[in-house]
């Protein structure tokens, strides 16, 4: 694939805008709040994109479309199960709490609810996977600009790194977020075309439906057991590992996604962010997922398309890029391209502020320097955003040279997070529940996880302790795990929880349910109101499913 | 605080208009797999998605 010069002048222009936003917002700054909450004011409309933004990065924009070419429509399931019912759930239940509490992060709820230790145990831990998802994802796009345009290695990582570090370093939060916004519309413009050349090229729905395998075109139908569908899962597997703990641990914990809501300029919007980000979220299947699908159904015609091939197999990365060569001329082949870019940004752009906040307000100022004034922490704050950009750079070569410690990592990561939800619910809806029992419960469920890891086996691999159980596949073993370690963690917070000394009442009002007012918004509007926009959501998304059963 | 219609609005109707004059003065660049005039098509709807931002943010600045 080759850029023409005009493909170059729209990707620079979209570089103007991004820094050019930075540069308008670098003003507003006064206070560490300003620079890493965004102070409570940004529009609805706005944090519910950038909500969706800040997920939407590089690595899953090519990830969903090579399993969309490789397990089909059932790739669906990471969006209208494994998405849409978290984020409702978020809206609806949880962000009451986290916005009632005045918490300026997610570890620092923690502290408030529980303890010290448990808020030390999930920012550090969340401080270290930030930085490191980060560099991953920057490596990835290193890796493909590389094979597919020849661009340098260490251009594309450092350019792309110091455009996002400026934007937010100028702008803090604010310019985050209202960069991913550009950066979503951008997405769209660059991905929708594509999805619809690429159907209508393969006859359309009907036309691939025709071409391929009745398992790759149902998203349920062929789910009753792992060995009739391409994923290996089998319903209550998918459901409860991923459509519950792993969307769940990830969308109503993972403050870099919380913290978009946080934002918001009121109670009301923060609980609507979620619930409007779910329309978008709902659709981004059909852009993402569609092509894929569309990219094996047309290289079975024989119309011109192959799938890309590596070392004798499928390269299934490449066929978002591959698709874009022979759909898109030159001009929409450059919007294709900076859609690309804005998404590794805007991933980017959510880890580096996520990381700063978190390091600023729960390590930074709890452990190393209490009580300093503002302004402190305001420089601080923004030291760490290059430390951020920096040790995500070191991540990226880390990852390029050592592939397989960052599959380790990744992996241990998965076992840290696994647990966290239980831990979350039973904070929120369980007063009874205690510092110890939650800390303790954190450290069970990863234990758990490991152990679950380790003794089982999936396509030829894992078993280090043993072999008590085969997966049909290694997405199979992961639900599994998450399973295991979200039972394992409940079962001892309440366990542990039981056995020692509840907090007084007094102290956990508007941090767990029963004990806290949710204001009732009665001047809000109907499409304003929590309660209807879930139900609109959730219609939707069974109507979605059912379309595609 | 910077109303993000306007930055958005103008950077898809320069994208708009930069792949309509395409679409226009250029109107054989085709990709291999289509007849499609691609920038044709993607420049109206990209210049209509801009304008629209802009009108939207000129009527909130009226109103407000």
């Amino acid at each position: 694939m080759t850029l023409a010069p005009i493909d170059y002048v729209i990707l620079a222009l979209y570089f103007a805008f991004v820094l050019g936003i930075g540069w308008r917002l670098r003003k507003k700054i006064s206070t560490s709040g300003d620079f890493l909450l965004s102070s409570h004011g940004v529009p609805v409309w706005i944090t519910s994109l950038a909500f969706i933004a800040a997920n939407l990065g590089a690595q899953e924009l090519i990830g969903m479309s090579a399993s969309g070419a490789k397990y089909g429509i059932m790739t669906c399931h990471f969006y209208w199960i494994g998405a849409i019912p978290a984020i409702i759930f978020m809206g609806l239940f949880m962000m009451p709490f986290y916005y009632g509490s005045k918490a300026r992060s997610v570890p620092e709820y923690l502290k408030m609810r529980f303890d010290e230790k448990t808020r030390a145990y999930n920012a550090v831990s969340f401080a270290v996977m930030t930085v490191f998802s980060s560099g991953i994802s920057m490596y990835a796009l290193g890796l493909l600009l590389n094979l597919v345009l020849g661009w340098s290695f260490h251009v594309s990582v450092l350019a792309s790194a110091a455009i996002v570090l400026v934007y937010t370093f100028l702008g803090g939060l604010t310019s985050a977020i209202y960069n991913e916004v550009l950066q979503f519309l951008l997405i769209v413009a660059g991905f929708a075309p594509l999805a619809i050349l690429s159907v209508l090229k393969a006859g359309g729905w009907s036309g691939i439906s025709a071409r391929l395998a009745p398992k790759m075109v149902h998203a349920w139908q062929y789910m009753g057991h792992s060995a009739d569908n391409p994923m290996g899962v089998e319903v209550f597997g998918m459901v409860a590992g991923l459509g519950f703990v792993l969307s769940f641990g990830y969308w109503c914990t993972n403050f870099l996604v919380v913290q978009r809501a946080m934002a918001a300029r009121s109670m009301s919007a923060a609980r609507q962010t979620p619930l409007v980000g779910t329309f978008p979220k709902m659709f981004v299947p059909f852009i993402v997922i569609l092509p894929g699908v569309a990219a094996v159904a047309l290289a079975q015609m024989g119309a011109g398309y192959a799938l890309p091939m590596k070392h004798g197999g499928y390269d299934y990365d490449q066929v978002i890029t591959t698709l874009m060569a022979k759909f898109y001329p030159a001009g929409m082949l450059g919007v294709g391209l900076t859609g690309l870019m804005a998404s590794f940004m805007s991933g980017m752009a959510g880890n580096v502020t996520a990381f700063n906040t978190v390091f600023t307000y729960d390590i930074y100022q709890a452990y190393i320097r209490k009580g300093k004034p503002d302004h402190h922490y305001l420089q601080v704050g923004r030291a760490t955003t290059v430390v951020g950009v920096l040790l995500s750079i070191g991540a990226a070569y880390l990852a390029q040279q050592y592939n397989n410690i960052m599959d380790l990592l990744q992996l241990v990561f998965s076992f840290v997070n696994a647990p966290l939800f239980a831990t979350f619910v039973l904070g929120m809806f369980w007063k009874r529940s205690t510092g110890h029992g939650a800390f303790t419960g954190l450290i069970a469920g990863t234990v758990a996880a490991f152990g679950t890891w380790g003794l089982t086996v999936s396509e030829g691999k894992g078993g280090v302790l043993g072999n008590l159980h085969e997966f049909p596949s290694v997405m199979a073993q992961n639900f599994w795990i998450a399973i295991m370690a979200f039972t394992c963690c409940l079962l001892v917070t309440i366990l542990v929880s039981l056995a020692t000394q509840p907090r007084q009442e007094k102290e956990l009002e508007g941090l767990v349910y029963g004990l806290t007012k949710i204001p009732h918004d009665a001047s809000a509007r109907w499409f304003e109101r929590p309660a209807p926009l879930a139900i609109l959501a959730g219609a939707a998304v069974v109507i979605l499913n059912i379309w595609f059963f | 605080m910077l109303d993000l219609r306007v930055p958005s609005g103008w950077f898809f109707t320069i994208l708009g208009v930069i792949l309509l004059a395409l679409g226009i003065f250029a109107p054989d660049t085709r990709a291999a797999l289509t007849d499609a005039n691609v920038n044709l098509y993607s420049g109206i709807g990209m210049l209509a998605f801009g304008l629209f931002l802009l009108a939207m943010a000129w009527r909130g600045r009226k109103t407000s």
